[in-house]
């Protein structure tokens, strides 16, 4: 007697693979982070005593954080925000590379630092400089440009122990 | 004249597709990881202005009780003590030149615990530091 096989279509078994792929997925957006990694660029002077420049404090805008987070400039109280750039903006008119000097106090959150250092680079956006030439008609353009970079600096404890005065 | 009924399919949803969509994700996820060399979690201050940070960069991270981890970016953060924040700066200065620095500290840390970091760091001569930072959004734009 013969026996008639039906012999069955040769195939891969791929109805898995999408499970498989799905897992690793999930591994791969567990492990990811995205946009992390963003930040306020710092660029640290160099630390040598021969370069140190004298500044006088007159010649300088000192920007002071007290310890509750109030912001103190030239020793008058002020909100972060467009008050201070009002406040600088005339006095960098004639000078754009015057120093300006943030001083936190030693119990200052970090956060406050930070919000003043990101309040004063945005002076180099357009949108502010344009504001700020609305509300300053007489500046003029290449004083701007000039004034994009400001000379910020932050100076450690131990600058100010072994430097102020 | 009778007409024959159809031979009806059973619905079936396609599937074979299924992988390929699923291994595309995984390209795109595999590309776009990268692992995190610092997990501290931190409470992060919020800027308008935010930079890219390049890849192959050391962190430092420092929370809001003050504790310090430092990373070259090879291998996984571990806690130091402030005092050896500099010779960790100076390692990685001479192994890696021209490598940026990340500070990745707490909104609420008290400054002094970031400027005895930053102050290490001058003296080990690193030319280039990041505040690592969150988006700033309107809501939040009042707290620090």
């Amino acid at each position: 007697m013969r026996i008639s096989r039906t012999t069955p279509e040769p195939e891969i078994p791929t109805s898995s693979m999408a499970d498989i792929a799905f897992l690793l997925i999930v591994y791969f957006m567990l492990t990811a982070t995205f946009a992390a990694t963003r930040g306020l660029d710092f660029s640290l002077p160099e630390d040598d005593e021969n370069q140190q420049t004298e500044i006088e404090p007159d010649d300088a805008v000192l920007i002071e954080i007290q310890p509750g987070g109030q912001v103190m400039v030239d020793k008058k109280p002020m909100e972060i925000g467009d008050q201070i750039l009002e406040y600088l903006a005339p006095k960098l008119q004639n000078n754009p590379k015057k120093p300006v000097i943030i001083k936190p106090d030693a119990k200052s959150p970090y956060g406050y630092m930070v919000r003043v250092f990101d309040l004063l680079r945005q002076g180099k956006l357009i949108e502010r400089q344009l504001i700020w030439r609305s509300k300053f008609p007489e500046i003029s353009k290449e004083q701007w440009e000039g004034g994009k970079d400001l000379n910020i600096s932050i100076p450690t404890q131990r600058e100010i122990d072994a430097f102020w005065y | 004249m009778r007409i024959k009924p159809r031979h009806t399919q059973q619905p079936v949803i396609p599937t074979s597709s299924m992988a390929d969509i699923a291994f595309l994700l995984i390209v795109f996820f595999m590309v776009t990881v990268t692992f995190e060399k610092d997990r501290t979690q931190v409470v992060l201050p919020k800027t308008d202005l935010r930079k890219e940070i390049e890849k192959d960069v050391a962190y430092i991270s420092v929370t809001e009780n003050g504790v310090i981890r430092v990373t070259s970016g090879e291998e996984v953060s571990t806690p130091v003590d402030i005092a050896d924040v500099v010779s960790f700066a100076s390692n990685v200065v001479s192994q890696f030149p021209g490598r940026p620095i990340v500070i990745k500290a707490d909104a609420n840390v008290d400054y002094e615990k970031v400027d005895k970091v930053i102050d290490s760091l001058k003296q080990a001569k690193v030319k280039l530091i990041y505040l690592l930072s969150d988006q700033k959004t309107v809501d939040s734009g009042g707290d620090g």
